[in-house]
């Protein structure tokens, strides 16, 4: 008989694991202790906008069942803790939503019960949480904004903070571990922790790499677009490297681990140098569009109206958090704007005097230029000739070179995007 | 990153202008009168901020919310050893005690890009102030003494200034055009590759009436983001001077160097500023 798995914390991760652990075909139970909120769930409401997740939670219905109710959790045999972990602007930790929760899970979990932290903790987080006779375990998450649902379907392997890692595992968390086929990767709670981190990091030096040698390549000449795919077949550094140049590091996550990383350094005195390059490097980056936007249209032309589309953080996504598109209109109050994003209100911005606009062409018609902030899809899809035809100026800024520069270019618009001079 | 202290910018009910007669200051008489602030023009013909008793003099001077602005210092050309740095110290010591006397409503610090020195090419406000000689190291103290004043401090930190009226020598803009007009010629360091940003004059003094109307706070490099090497700098002369102009280059004495601003930090907080060109600044200065 499969187990039962339980959720304890109905934000992002939790939501997108409860669900797609149900897809897996176990039952599951998915708890919050705000009625609120799980009533909206009890609705198929849902708080985030994630591929196929709607989908999934009509389709497992039957296996799903949502509760305010602690209690309801003695009937799982794995309980997983994941309710998001909330930072503050400079990037810092509020574990104290965890924290009330697991000492819930704690409470309401049976003896034998496996308990598992799933959210991003720091190191040395979980062990300080162990209590004699109780399972638990810490369990890295890979949650990427916009890719959630897969990822938690199909992860690459399951990275697992055990309390003695050459222990076997509990049955009922192998069996739940092993439906999904990918390698287990059983290790200490602080390896497991800092594990997380190191793949983050990774993700950030690329990345920052990247946005380098992009800034670069806007000024000598060279295309950063050519060079990808060369540095992607050498081996070393491989196809699935994030090396797309961007508009610096947002969304939390990314900056909650270089935070944690400066907090650990300074505390125990190792190098932490490289790290705080990156911080600066991001930030540095995600001014490009107002340096840009700057030098070509604020001081050349008199009370120009800007068109944004986007204001998530990143395309497929409600989040905005950290936002380049926020942080770039809320340097733009002086100026008329006129926005549009397929999720995300126009009030998000909070913009003096923002038009909100129903469409992409909408946001165009009348504009001196077009800012493409957040990469969504559909923009990709628009037709260059009939934005040209829209814009007073023919200016383009496109920094994740959603539209074709070529096909932009044809049509008489002045493109501009990452990693090549416009 | 600087803060605005007000929401809405308006100005304010008199400005105090401390170094009245120089460069700068005059420039800044003529921005604020234009748009009829009331200013008050100190030198050191008015108060001798070295002399005994000029804080209590200055202050006798000031109302308690008027907007200072401290431009008053003993420049590189007066000398550059420590005898000047001190005396630039009491001269701060002195006004400090005056507006803490007095009082005032805000006040602006002019300082110097050389708290920088020359290590990094890319310069920000988050740059760490390193400075190499006496006279950064007297403006990074000014600084400080300053921030201790209570109310909104703004920090200004001009690089290369140029424009009419300039009463120093320093080499660039202002240097190439007196030598082109009396020698013909311009000599550069090197081949004058050396990259500089050079912000003229008057644009110094409407970001000030800026910063003066919205009683902003914090440190602000003054800079155009742009920069030129003197190469070019010194062909913009020649092309706007009304005789031929030679451009001589010499042997290198020392190490080419670089310096760019990342004015990121004053686009968001004067999104609709505007600096004038090189070209169009060197052009228009006319003595």
């Amino acid at each position: 008989m499969k187990p039962t798995i339980g959720f304890a914390g109905m934000t992002h991760l939790g939501l997108v694991s409860g669900v797609s652990a149900s897809e897996k075909g176990f039952r599951v139970v998915c708890f919050d202790p705000d009625p609120a909120r799980i009533g909206q769930l009890a609705q198929a409401r849902l708080p985030v906008s994630e591929p196929q997740l709607d989908d999934l939670v009509a389709k497992n219905a039957s296996r799903l069942s949502f509760t305010a109710l602690p209690a309801d959790l003695a009937s799982c045999d794995v309980i997983y803790v994941a309710p998001d972990v909330a930072t503050d602007d400079q990037g810092a930790s509020d574990l104290g939503t965890i924290n009330a929760l697991l000492e819930v899970v704690f409470d309401a979990a049976r003896a034998d019960a496996v308990i598992v932290v799933l959210s991003q903790v720091p190191p040395g987080f979980t062990r300080g949480k162990q209590r004699p006779g109780r399972l638990l375990y810490y369990q890295v998450e890979t949650l990427i904004f916009g890719r959630a649902v897969e990822r938690a379907l199909y992860p690459e392997r399951y990275i697992l903070g055990c309390a003695d890692p050459s222990q076997p595992l509990p049955a009922p968390f192998r069996t739940f571990l092993e439906a999904h086929g990918c390698p287990l990767l059983p290790m200490r709670y602080e390896s497991a922790e800092l594990a997380k981190i190191s793949i983050n990091m990774c993700l950030v030096a690329s990345v920052s790499t990247a946005n380098t040698l992009a800034e670069l390549c806007e000024k000598i000449g060279a295309d950063w677009s050519e060079i990808v795919p060369a540095l992607k077949l050498d081996r070393r550094i491989g196809q699935y490297s994030y090396l797309a140049p961007g508009l610096g590091i947002a969304g939390g996550n990314l900056e909650r681990d270089l935070a944690t990383v400066c907090s650990f350094a300074d505390r125990l005195g190792t190098d932490a140098g490289v790290v705080r390059a990156w911080i600066a490097n991001s930030r540095h980056r995600r001014d490009w569009a107002l340096r840009t936007l700057h030098r070509e249209v604020l001081s050349k032309i008199d009370d120009p109206v800007i068109a944004v589309l986007g204001l998530a953080y990143k395309q497929d996504t409600h989040s905005t958090k950290n936002s380049p598109s926020l942080a770039l209109l809320s340097h733009l109050h002086p100026f008329r704007v006129r926005l549009f994003d397929p999720v995300v209100p126009a009030s998000a911005a909070a913009h003096p005097r923002a038009t909100p606009c129903a469409s992409e062409l909408e946001a165009c018609d009348g504009a001196d230029v077009l800012v493409v902030m957040t990469p969504w899809g559909q923009f990709g899809k628009l037709d260059p000739a009939a934005i040209g035809g829209k814009l007073r100026r023919k200016l383009l800024l496109d920094p994740y070179a959603v539209l074709k520069a070529g096909a932009c270019r044809a049509t008489g618009l002045r493109y501009f995007t990452l990693g090549v001079e416009g | 990153m600087i803060v605005h202290h007000l929401p809405e910018p308006r100005n304010p009910s008199r400005v105090v202008v401390i170094g009245a007669r120089g460069f700068i200051g005059a420039a800044l008489l003529r921005q604020f009168g234009s748009v009829g602030v009331p200013v008050l023009g100190l030198s050191s013909t008015d108060i001798d901020l070295c002399s005994d008793g000029a804080g209590e003099r200055l202050a006798a001077r000031l109302k308690a919310d008027d907007t200072v602005l401290m431009l008053a210092a003993l420049t590189p050309d007066k000398g550059r050893g420590v005898a000047t740095m001190i005396r630039n110290l009491a001269m701060m010591e002195q006004f400090c005690a005056a507006l803490a006397k007095a009082g005032c409503a805000h006040l602006v610090y002019f300082s110097s890009d050389a708290v920088y020195g020359l290590g990094p090419a890319r310069v920000t406000e988050e740059t760490s102030a390193a400075p190499q000689d006496l006279y950064g190291t007297m403006h990074l103290a000014r600084e400080l003494m300053a921030r201790e004043v209570k109310a909104p401090v703004l920090v200004l930190r001009p690089t290369l200034v140029y424009g009419a009226g300039d009463t120093h020598n320093a080499y660039g803009p202002n240097r190439f055009r007196r030598s082109a007009v009396a020698d013909g010629r311009i000599t550069l360091f090197g081949g004058g590759e050396e990259t500089r940003d050079h912000v003229y004059v008057d644009d110094v003094a409407a970001l000030a009436l800026r910063a003066v109307r919205s009683r902003s706070a914090g440190v602000l490099n003054v800079a155009t983001g742009v920069s030129t090497t003197f190469r070019r700098v010194a062909e913009l002369v020649a092309s706007a001077a009304t005789r031929p102009v030679e451009i001589v280059t010499t042997p290198r004495a020392v190490p080419v160097t670089h310096r760019h601003y990342d004015i990121t930090n004053l686009l968001k907080a004067f999104a609709d500023f505007r600096f004038r060109g090189l070209g169009d600044g060197i052009a228009g200065v006319r003595e």
